[in-house]
């Protein structure tokens, strides 16, 4: 416990060097120490009440120490919640706020990834634009429903920069096993007027209405460290098991039922390894190649003994 | 893949051979998420893809559709059970004459009793696939491990200290079993390649005896605790199931 204190106690005092103020380390320990081991105060609230101490000690003007606290990263180090960053960033989309709370909501991007921002009303800060790029300046972050986001507030700065950030490129390679086939997959009927899926029989928006055939699968592709939701075409599914719309009925008039066609598509693709290359949407990877993985399984081997 | 709506996530699978999951005791209490077993190496693990040879299948009681199953790898044995709430696996298991390999999609189970503790799987998913497949999940869970291995060397990570806390396991035994086991998907494909000629009894042979052998390892493995407590894990797990 000492020793983290002891951590605590340095990093604060730098924070205040870094600001041109000379607080003596000891000094901050003590205050730290009895906050957290004599009173039991978590300690984020201890940080925050010795930091304010000090703040007011050497009168120090507030954003002048909160700039100096707010590095400027990449979105892809943005790891934890209550981090104070800096990011430099395009806005990728807009979203409707549904909160009167919420002055502007949508995603934000650089090279480095993608992620969700907030700007406050209480912030009351100038509108961004779609397309556009900007330096936020200390903004921070949080986690919201199992996700990071960032939430821009009074002490946040927003400027608009004329440079063009790249966003991470949206098509992607991934190697994994198929490790599930989801509902509404295998040969399904599409509404004629909107293409939707139909579910027994009925469009979401169109209800009772003409339709056609199709052959798709939604599956999971999982390579261990990460997962990806994907749909693969006709095309796809044709390359991979020979099995195309065609085929596909006939299977299902043979067994009298459409379902025979999930099975059979169950048992030729599940498990397996596969490479391939699609395009990130919201939730799914819509696949344009995809080929069965043709592992040099002696190189592989090779590298794993002699590289450790 | 970038937030959208409903943010549900998916436990990963991990790969990890029998030997390392079968060490594994700890849960790490996680309120409202699945339960999250601690590896020996330092990762929380709710679901796992292994390939393996299905070696024995067998229903609990006539009719009750609720199946204890085994599966292999070259370094252990997993057990679980299959029952109607997972309707894919169950559907396969019943068509699959062990021993076959297979792939399998399965959530992790710990039970703990009084003296000690059993990883059990609860499969979602099981295919029976080509033998490359097996080869190529030895090569590929090898790899995990081994870089599983080195972050635990480096440490700093919280479930890596974690896991040194509560295993302390000896990393060297872990690596060299590891490289142990992949020298073996090049010593199966020798045999392979000079056989493939010839007849293929003998290769079914081959498979014969490796088999065997993973039987008698498996053997070797069944401590007599185990089946000590084989009575309260399937009450257990009967009780588990209802819940679902």
């Amino acid at each position: 416990m000492g020793n983290r204190i002891n951590e605590l106690a340095s990093q604060i005092a730098e924070k205040f060097r870094s600001s041109g103020y000379e607080v003596s380390v000891k000094d901050v320990y003590k205050r730290l120490k009895l906050l957290i081991d004599e009173f039991k105060v978590p300690e984020n609230e201890a940080i925050r009440t010795v930091t304010n101490y000090f703040i007011k000690e050497f009168d120090v003007p507030r954003d002048q120490l909160v700039i100096a606290e707010s590095p400027l990263i990449k979105i892809a180090d943005i790891k934890s919640p209550g981090q104070w960053v800096s990011l430099k960033a395009k806005v990728v989309q807009l979203w409707d706020s549904s909160s009167p709370n919420v002055s502007q909501v949508g995603l934000i991007g650089d090279e480095s990834g993608i992620i969700k921002f907030i700007i406050w009303a209480k912030a009351n800060k100038p509108e961004v634009k779609e397309g556009k790029c900007y330096l936020f300046t200390n903004v921070v972050s949080d986690s919201f429903a199992g996700r990071m986001q960032v939430n821009i507030n009074r002490n946040s700065r927003i400027e608009e920069i004329d440079e063009d950030i790249q966003l991470p490129p949206r098509e992607i390679e991934v190697v994994g096993a198929l490790i599930a086939i989801q509902q509404n997959s295998g040969l399904i009927r599409r509404c004629k007027i909107c293409n939707r899926v139909l579910t027994k029989d009925v469009c979401p928006i169109h209800g009772k209405t003409e339709s056609y055939d199709d052959l798709r699968v939604k599956g999971v592709i999982d390579d261990g460290e990460n997962y990806y939701e994907i749909i693969l075409n006709e095309e796809n599914i044709k390359r991979l098991t020979g099995i195309g719309l065609d085929e596909a009925k006939s299977i299902a008039m043979e067994n009298l039922d459409r379902n025979s066609v999930l099975s059979e598509l169950k048992s030729r693709l599940l498990g397996r390894y596969y490479k391939l290359r699609g395009t990130r949407g919201e939730r799914y990877l819509i696949v344009s190649d995809i080929g069965v993985l043709n592992a040099e399984l002696r190189k592989e081997v090779e590298k794993l003994l002699e590289g450790v | 893949m970038i937030a959208g709506g409903k943010s549900f996530r998916r436990a990963v699978a991990r790969r990890v051979f029998a030997f390392e999951l079968n060490n594994a005791t700890y849960r790490i209490e996680s309120g409202d998420k699945a339960i999250q077993l601690l590896l020996p190496t330092g990762v929380a693990c709710s679901r796992i893809f292994l390939v393996g040879v299905l070696l024995d299948k067998e229903e609990t009681r006539p009719d009750s559709d609720f199946w204890k199953v085994k599966f292999s790898d070259p370094t252990g044995v997993f057990r679980g059970f299959v029952g109607r709430f997972q309707p894919d696996a169950l559907e396969t298991l019943l068509k699959i004459e062990p021993p076959e390999i297979v792939a399998v999609v399965s959530k992790i189970r710990l039970f703990e009793g009084e003296t000690a503790t059993l990883v059990t799987v609860r499969p979602e998913i099981i295919v029976p696939v080509e033998r490359e497949v097996r080869d190529y999940w030895i090569v590929e869970t090898a790899k995990h491990t081994l870089s599983r291995i080195e972050n635990m060397k480096k440490g700093g990570d919280e479930l890596v200290e974690l896991a040194w806390r509560v295993y302390n396991p000896d990393l060297d035994a872990y690596e060299e079993k590891t490289k142990e086991v992949v020298k073996t998907v090049l010593e199966q494909h020798s045999v392979i390649e000079v056989k493939s000629e010839g007849d293929e009894e003998t290769v079914e042979e081959e498979l014969a005896v490796k088999t065997e052998k993973e039987r008698e390892e498996v053997e070797d493995l069944e401590i007599s605790d185990l089946d000590e407590f084989e009575f309260e894990e399937e009450e257990w797990d009967l009780s588990d199931i209802l819940e679902d």
